[in-house]
């Protein structure tokens, strides 16, 4: 009789101290003696004590980021606001940045309070966000500390839901036209301009390319994403990524893959197949133009310095803005933000924002600069930064380069946009493979966008 | 007094049970937590629309009208279909084969065994880069496609995109699972008794004669077990596609898309969790129908 209680006991211990792993707290401190118990209310008076006078308390926030080794403004920007606030932690989390918006957006579904200021890292990610409530609307905040918006160059208006921002931009990066002068020089040609039209850029990239086997150079290459092709088509600012109708895609789409058949840039089916990242394509100093985003230049001048690129590959480089369409003013190219928001479930709201309004104010401005990045506040002070930086291109050329006239996001915000997204890069892969013809492909864009679109 | 003994009684029987029960409790508990409530709450939320964090909204059989107007949706299935009718037979043959070539007394048996499970062992991940570079344009395969059958070099096949991306799943599948059911005929084979293959030798019985009515009948619970599991697992295929075909965004076209793979986007990317259980349903039902025809044609078999 005695065994079988002792073993009835040791089985229910079992499932108790199951049950209680998979609970949370409160499950826990309502099995604890009562001492504990009421320790524990001591400790959450305390905690929301806390929260009334969070200035003078010291105070941890959770930041969400991603790859932390190999960006550098995280830490720079980190110490600078921890420099200016004693009572203040920064803890950065790093998600890694493959999935970051799934494990980002899984983890705030799970509880909201996961952290307490996240980074966000493009505008499909920022609307599913939004739409899930886990980031605070900054209306008030930026109302209360008068936050000059027109600072941002417009960028802010492309991200507004319903009239509110849920995240403010710290880092603005646009597209250029990369490209190596030792290519141009062998073959005697001129350097790709600030004012080229898409026949010239054509042009152009056919004369530099040469096809001989052993000795290939490639006149342009186009990463594997729908932006590097898709995305010249918005550039004339009449067409629209939302707009439903993707036929204005269809000029581009030629274009590049009537160079992919002649020989004028590498494939892109071997491209997926070999997974060959846009970086190392550069880098193989047999790619004389390349257009890609601004944030090249801080990963070209690094490696070039430490010596994984060789500088007799791709050393000499410089950079021209994007080509443009016939009859529109050159100095339009796209753009990408990356933002900073409050979650909702934060105990902090006043120090994430005052945390928020550092890292996308001119404070941060400035130390984004110094690590070689584009801050979304554009001041003078932080392109002579950048242009200064060691390394970057000594020619005039490279630095009006930087200068931008329009910039249209490569998404702006819709609610539906992470769909549209989806589809508008599942067609992208099947006209590139040569699955569909252009025709069908834009066809079937046109259609299932259509139905999203209503 | 009777009472008490009553009570007494009822309580022996009870903890009885409650002994019982509090031993299945801590399998049961996970199973219910992990796996069963779910599988519930996702048939339910077929019938509705939910983002993870908003309310969920009912929305009766929306989903399935709007998953046979859904273009890409029918491409999976087919694909999928595709992928199971191509990979099921060819992984019974070649498992078969395998498992009578290494169940003689060869030489170097265990050598040849463990060089046809390895695969199964081996990590996935780097096994699908191995074979990416194995079939890439200017892979290893298309040079002897080039030098030996003289393969003019604009028609070099494209291996992982268009209309081949499918042979090369099925390909892969089969060379990567086959060593697991050899293992399993393995089994089946040595459980065979060794008197009647002699008595059908006896009778003047060849080879041929011997496998059709020896070995084949006699393995037939082996290839019932082996076919439903090669079907489900056929059916769940989500990680050959995404590394084979997805590239660095895990994007498939039209024709490289898999149901595991549609669920998984539609959840996850575009977080239609409704939707996305919906795709589920189709596929457990799809399932659950060639697993049922299965039981029933063995039934059949044996009592025939």
């Amino acid at each position: 009789m005695k065994k079988r209680f002792l073993s009835l006991m040791m089985a229910c211990t079992m499932v108790v101290s199951l049950a209680a792993c998979g609970g949370n707290s409160t499950t826990a401190s309502t099995t604890a003696a009562p001492t504990t118990a009421a320790k524990a209310t001591e400790a959450a008076t305390t905690a929301a004590n806390k929260d009334t006078q969070a200035a003078a308390e010291d105070i941890t926030l959770k930041w969400a980021i991603w790859d932390q080794d190999t960006t550098p403004y995280w830490v720079a920007l980190k110490d600078s606001y921890e420099a200016t606030h004693d009572n203040v932690t920064i803890e950065l989390v790093d998600l890694g940045s493959t999935d970051y918006m799934t494990v980002l957006a899984t983890q705030l579904s799970g509880s909201t309070s996961a952290f307490d200021v996240v980074t966000v890292k493009d505008v499909p990610g920022y609307a599913t966000l939004v739409q899930k409530n886990t980031i605070e609307s900054l209306d008030e905040y930026i109302k209360k500390d008068n936050i000059d918006l027109s600072l941002y160059g417009g960028a802010t208006d492309q991200i507004t839901v319903n009239g509110s921002l849920y995240e403010l931009p710290f880092r603005n990066d646009f597209w250029v036209l990369f490209y190596n002068k030792d290519l141009f020089d062998a073959k005697g040609l001129a350097y790709p301009t600030n004012d080229m039209t898409f026949a010239e850029y054509d042009a152009l990239a056919r004369q530099v390319a040469s096809t001989d086997f052993g000795s290939q150079v490639y006149g342009a290459h186009y990463h594997t994403w729908r932006s590097a092709v898709q995305l010249f088509g918005v550039l004339d600012g009449k067409n629209n990524i939302l707009s439903g109708n993707y036929d204005f895609f269809k000029p581009y789409y030629e274009m590049v893959l009537n160079q992919e058949a002649d020989g004028i840039c590498r494939k892109y089916t071997d491209l997926k197949t070999e997974s060959l990242h846009y970086s190392a394509a550069f880098a193989g100093g047999d790619v004389a133009m390349m257009n890609m985003g601004s944030w090249y230049i801080s990963t070209l001048i690094s490696k070039l310095q430490s010596g994984e690129y060789a500088a007799a590959d791709c050393g000499n480089w410089g950079m021209a803005k994007y080509p443009h369409a016939e009859g529109v003013e050159p100095g339009s190219t796209l753009g990408t933000i990356t933002g900073i928001a409050i979650t909702t479930g934060t105990q902090y709201k006043d120090a994430a924002w005052d945390f928020v309004s550092f890292v996308s104010g001119t404070e941060g401005a400035k130390v984004m600069a110094e690590t070689g990045n584009f801050p979304a506040i554009m001041t003078d002070e932080a392109m002579e930064i950048i242009s200064g930086l060691e390394g970057f291109p000594a020619d005039e050329q490279s630095k009006e380069a930087l200068k931008v006239s329009n910039l249209y996001l490569e998404v702006p915000y819709h609610e539906s946009v992470s769909e549209v997204n989806s589809i508008l890069d599942t067609y992208h892969a099947a006209i590139m493979s040569g699955e569909k013809t252009i025709d069908e492909g834009i066809a079937a864009m046109n259609e299932e966008i259509g139905k999203i679109l209503k | 007094m009777s009472k008490a003994e009553g009570r007494k009684k009822m309580s022996k029987e009870t903890r009885r049970t409650l002994v019982a029960y509090s031993f299945i409790a801590p399998n049961f508990i996970g199973f219910a937590v992990f796996t069963l409530i779910p599988v519930v709450f996702a048939f339910i939320l077929a019938f509705t629309q939910w983002d993870g964090s908003n309310p969920i909204q009912w929305v009766g059989l929306g989903n399935f009208i709007k998953l046979f107007q859904d273009t890409f949706f029918l491409s999976a299935l087919k694909n999928t279909i595709i992928y199971c009718i191509g990979t099921v037979p060819l992984t019974m043959i070649a498992s078969l084969a395998l498992a009578i070539v290494l169940n003689q007394k060869v030489r170097c048996r265990g050598l040849f065994r463990t060089i046809s499970f390895f695969p199964y062992v081996a990590s996935l991940v780097a096994v699908t880069a191995v074979w990416k570079m194995l079939f890439s344009k200017t892979g290893p395969v298309n040079a002897i496609l080039y030098y030996v059958f003289h393969v003019p070099n604009n028609e070099l096949p494209q291996w992982f995109v268009g209309g081949l991306v499918m042979v090369s799943y099925i390909l892969f599948s089969v060379w990567k699972y086959m060593g697991y059911y050899m293992v399993i005929y393995l089994a089946g084979l040595q459980g065979i008794s060794g008197e009647m293959y002699e008595a059908a030798s006896l009778d003047g019985a060849n080879t041929w004669q011997k496998f059709r009515s020896i070995t084949w009948p006699q393995l037939r619970p082996t290839t019932f077990f082996v076919v439903v599991m090669l079907t489900i697992n056929c059916f769940k295929v989500f990680d050959i596609a995404t590394l084979l075909a997805g590239g660095d965004n895990n994007t498939l076209t039209p024709s490289s898309t898999v149901l595991v793979h549609y669920i998984y986007q539609q959840a996850f990317v575009n977080w239609e969790f409704g939707y996305s259980s919906a795709v589920a349903m189709v596929l457990f039902v799809l399932v659950l129908i060639v697993t049922i025809i299965q039981f029933r044609g063995e039934a059949r078999f044996s009592n025939s």
